[in-house]
């Protein structure tokens, strides 16, 4: 392991001009111990200075109220994240479980470490329009950038306040986004036949089933026994 | 300017000889990388005469991720969030130097809400960055109340910030073009909340650290480092300012809308511990001061000047902009071959350069008195190694 140290070199060097900058100069350099002093009045400066720390901590048990604590995890029931929060991803879904995501791949071309993997159906046989089979977000390698919510045309992604996601298995952390494997809420209400559009959403056979993934296999994860690990 | 390259090995077995004798003899000790007041997976090798410091060798690389050779498989927009990553508490203004570069170099004009509200978002993430190391400081040299009074006054800020990013660390909210998304409707209110909490805070801090006797002996003529050998080493923000050089790139080449704030730059006189000290605890004043004249002055417009997408290709040829952290310098520098996707980047990060000032700072002064030095100088370890 090769180090390279450079030695310093004051004395060869000639004083140095640093140019007009243009930045003033505040020198605040307060001092108790840099004058010629006493030593009573050294000693005194010292416990004055040791003094007054002390009461500002002293000074807290008067106001307790100032003091921040979170009480995390006792608050869960009440805790509530910011609007914006980066938590989990999820795919929006409206009251009667359909979702808006056309399969277009935008965000999955454009996240910089292949978190999310979108396979879809390139013709739904009701509408005959691309169908998204499966949204897979893999939560271990994710690193909540927030761009696939920014670039989705449709807006059907969101980041959820949803943080607590500790696990004994990183294959747990691989998760179907989509409740159903069909075509969007858009698409399903230009439907004529309800019963048609009903049977859209059926899970399909592609369809691996609801989030966590449920030990599906997929490039770079081998299968998951699920029961295995959560006894853990 | 000379420069001896010399291996580790060789190094030891120089140092420690023949010499078999029971009397004193010079030994090497590791310091870290385990170590909790490097803060990070730093290690220095120490030679050592009893206790006092005769050589000191940062060894780097144990927290190596590529991120510049990543950064050339990615897309700009990509690119940016790697950032967060290197100088984890100035992550904000990491993103803006990726930005500022990539739009400079595509001709990318943004207009002024973005370059005000990332010059507040810039000046608010100093100051928080300020308020960790504060409190580093304190345990650094073995008071630990420090530590819990400016992760405090830290988690106000924080909460002030994510509510309109996010995130708390790794915030990735200036893009090349424009910001994540506009500011919170709360945001002004609640920084103005903030800044008139935490100015009697300050005078707190100082009642709490800045006159205590204890730390002003530990600090004080500890660390000396000269204004030329701060400029030789490459020194930059306040380690270089706390050795008198009186240059801070917000005042000298301004960006952003640092040129329609009055603020003043604070500079040491002596280069000590102490004066790095000063100079960030006064930095927090004056970002409290630029944020304060910035805030009611946010003009009306978007927050994205260019619609998303991933093609944003620079022009064959190699471009370099920095811009300040709260650590100092951060350099871009790209070299594009007309793709969307740079072929090299590099980072010229701060942290790197202030890093090798610690050996001529600490040349035969005592092992207590490196921890002192090197909490002053304020290294991200990430961002050393990136």
């Amino acid at each position: 392991m090769a180090t390279t140290t450079p030695v310093p070199t004051e004395t060869e060097c000639p004083p140095m001009d640093f140019g007009d900058l243009k930045s003033e100069c505040v020198a605040p350099r307060p001092s108790i111990m840099g004058q010629k002093r006493s030593l009573r009045s050294i000693l005194w400066l010292s416990f004055k200075g040791i003094l007054r720390g002390l009461l500002t901590t002293l000074s807290y048990f008067r106001r307790p109220s100032t003091v921040v604590t979170q009480q995390y995890p006792e608050n869960r029931e009440t805790l509530e994240m910011f609007e914006r929060y980066r938590g989990r991803l999820s795919l929006i879904h409206n009251e009667e479980g359909e979702h808006g995501c056309t399969a277009c791949q935008i965000c999955e071309r454009l996240c910089p470490n292949a978190s999310i993997i979108i396979t879809k159906d390139k013709k739904n046989e009701a509408t005959g329009k691309p169908a998204l089979d499966q949204f897979i977000w893999r939560q271990d390698t994710c690193t909540f950038c927030n761009i696939c919510v920014l670039v989705c045309p449709f807006d059907t992604l969101e980041m959820t306040g949803d943080f607590e996601s500790s696990v004994y298995d990183r294959r747990l952390l691989v998760f179907n986004l989509n409740e159903y494997a069909g075509p969007t809420a858009g698409q399903l209400d230009k439907l004529d036949d309800e019963e048609l559009a009903k049977e859209q959403m059926k899970p399909m056979k592609k369809y691996q089933g609801p989030i966590p993934m449920c030990g599906g296999e997929m490039d770079g994860i081998p299968k998951l026994d699920v029961e295995k690990s959560t006894d853990v | 300017m000379t420069i001896e390259v010399s291996s580790l090995k060789e190094l030891v077995e120089q140092a420690s000889g023949d010499d078999r004798s029971p009397d004193t003899q010079e030994y090497f000790v590791n310091m870290g990388p385990q170590h909790p007041s490097t803060h990070g997976v730093l290690r220095l090798v120490l030679k050592l005469d009893g206790e006092r410091v005769l050589r000191c060798i940062p060894v780097l690389g144990y927290i190596h991720r590529s991120i510049e050779k990543i950064s050339e498989h990615m897309n700009y927009m990509n690119c940016v969030h790697l950032t967060d990553r290197m100088d984890y508490l100035s992550s904000i203004m990491n993103n803006w130097a990726v930005s500022k570069a990539v739009e400079e170099a595509a001709g990318i004009e943004v207009n002024s809400r973005i370059q005000y509200i990332r010059t507040i978002f810039a000046e608010l993430e100093r100051i928080q960055s300020h308020q960790l190391w504060w409190g580093v400081l304190g345990m650094d040299l073995g008071a630990f109340t420090p530590f819990l009074y400016g992760i405090r006054d830290r988690e106000v800020l924080n909460d002030v910030m994510e509510e309109t990013v996010g995130a708390r660390l790794t915030m990735n909210y200036v893009l090349p073009g424009g910001l994540m998304a506009d500011i919170h409707p709360n945001f002004v209110h609640r920084v103005k909340e903030f800044i008139k909490y935490f100015r009697p805070k300050l005078d707190e801090y100082d009642d709490l650290l800045t006159n205590n006797v204890i730390i002003q002996e530990r600090l004080r003529n500890v660390g000396v480092l000269s204004a030329q050998t701060a400029v030789q080493y490459g020194a930059t923000g306040p380690v270089l300012r706390g050795s008198g050089v009186a240059f801070d790139l917000r005042k000298d080449h301004p960006y952003g809308v640092y040129d329609q704030a009055d603020f003043e730059v604070p500079v040491g006189t002596v280069g000590d511990s102490w004066d790095r000290y000063w100079v960030r605890v006064e930095e927090m004043r004056q970002s409290l001061n630029i944020v304060e004249q910035l805030l009611d002055n946010i003009p009306p417009g978007d927050f994205l000047v260019k619609k998303l997408n991933s093609k944003i290709k620079i022009p064959e040829g190699r471009y370099y902009s920095q811009l300040e952290t709260a650590r100092g310098i951060l350099g871009v520098f790209i070299a594009s071959d007309k793709k969307d996707e740079p072929y090299r980047m590099h980072y010229r990060s701060p942290n790197f350069n202030n890093l090798w000032c610690l050996e001529p700072m600490i040349k035969g002064d005592y092992i207590a008195s490196l921890i002192g030095a090197m909490s002053s100088l304020d290294l991200v370890i990430p961002d050393i190694d990136r």
